[in-house]
């Protein structure tokens, strides 16, 4: 049941479970790209993106537990993905794990939109949370600066 | 390895994040998610919830200020993380226009040297659990605005460590 919230103006469970579909479509591409991450780190450094991906598997059918739990047929992962560029070393890793990153923030941010139960919105927000922590450490390692973001998943006002 | 749908920055394949980010978030920028003719409504308790995180981050910007005056050491190290704290306030500010903070929360007085730091980390980490557990009692625009400071501060925090 959607929270008694006056102020939630046209969210529902249909907004909700539409953001949920597309925030497990992101944890679907980051468990994906995670393997490309942990293959370009090798075994020594691996541990990192291995964690990385466990946290992601977990959001993966946590979601998807839930979205049965509502009838809904959960989104699948795709049969591939195409890589934002070339990973040919370990920077090139670091660097496309902060774009999983960030594009699970960016689907997590849109759940907090379209959340009609505080429940989710609770999930929402500690899923974002952990996963702007990663990407502070993938930045780090990739070299890029800020490494922090003032606003994770929103876009520039 | 398999390469068709697209997997592209900003997150991977069009049909996941670029429609997350492209379609709903443009509407949290005009910080309005619903339809034209459904304008979304905020309660009193929501409006007085989303005044008091402007306190919460008012007293963050100072804090970073007492700390970077208690440790001139700390102060470059700083200096990024404390324009993005205001950043955030802005964002605030500008989710709640004539919004005027409850009861600007006091920080204390950041300790001289080395301990500046750790104090530091106890506000940004506050406030971070502050904005967070106000998200979830907010919804559309204002939940995903303080939902997204939550996750900044929780950045900074592990920038700070």
């Amino acid at each position: 049941m959607a929270d008694d919230n006056s102020g939630s103006g046209g969210l529902n469970r249909k907004t909700e479970d539409d953001a949920l579909q597309k925030a497990l479509a992101a944890a679907h591409a980051a468990i994906w790209g995670y393997g490309v991450v942990g293959a370009a780190l090798g075994p020594t450094r691996r541990a990192p993106a291995a964690a990385a991906d466990a946290a992601h598997r977990d959001v993966r059918d946590r979601v998807s537990a839930l979205l049965d739990q509502r009838h809904v047929e959960p989104a699948g992962a795709l049969g591939g993905y195409t890589l934002p560029f070339p990973v040919l070393s370990a920077v090139d890793a670091a660097a496309l794990a902060v774009v999983l990153e960030d594009g699970v923030a960016a689907a997590w941010v849109r759940v907090l939109d379209q959340a009609a139960e505080r429940s989710t919105r609770e999930l929402a927000v500690g899923v974002l949370s952990a996963a702007e922590v990663r990407a502070v450490s993938w930045r780090t390692a990739a070299g890029k600066t800020p490494v922090t973001s003032a606003l994770p998943g929103l876009p520039p006002a | 390895m398999p390469a068709t749908p697209a997997l592209r920055p900003p997150g991977f394949s069009r049909r996941t994040l670029l429609g997350a980010s492209a379609a709903g978030l443009a509407l949290i920028v005009t910080g309005c998610t619903s339809p034209p003719d459904q304008p979304e409504a905020v309660t009193t308790k929501q409006a007085d919830r989303l005044s008091a995180q402007l306190g919460v981050q008012e007293a963050l910007v100072a804090a970073y200020a007492a700390a970077a005056a208690a440790d001139p050491a700390l102060k470059a190290g700083v200096t990024e993380l404390a324009a993005e704290a205001d950043e955030q306030l802005k964002r605030l500010r500008a989710a709640a226009p004539g919004a005027t903070p409850s009861a600007a929360a006091s920080t204390g007085a950041a300790p001289a040297g080395a301990g500046a730091k750790a104090w530091l980390r106890q506000q940004v980490a506050a406030a971070a659990t502050s904005h967070a557990t106000a998200c979830v009692d907010q919804s559309g625009a204002r939940a995903a605005l303080l939902g997204s400071i939550a996750a900044g501060l929780r950045g900074q925090d592990a920038r700070l460590a």
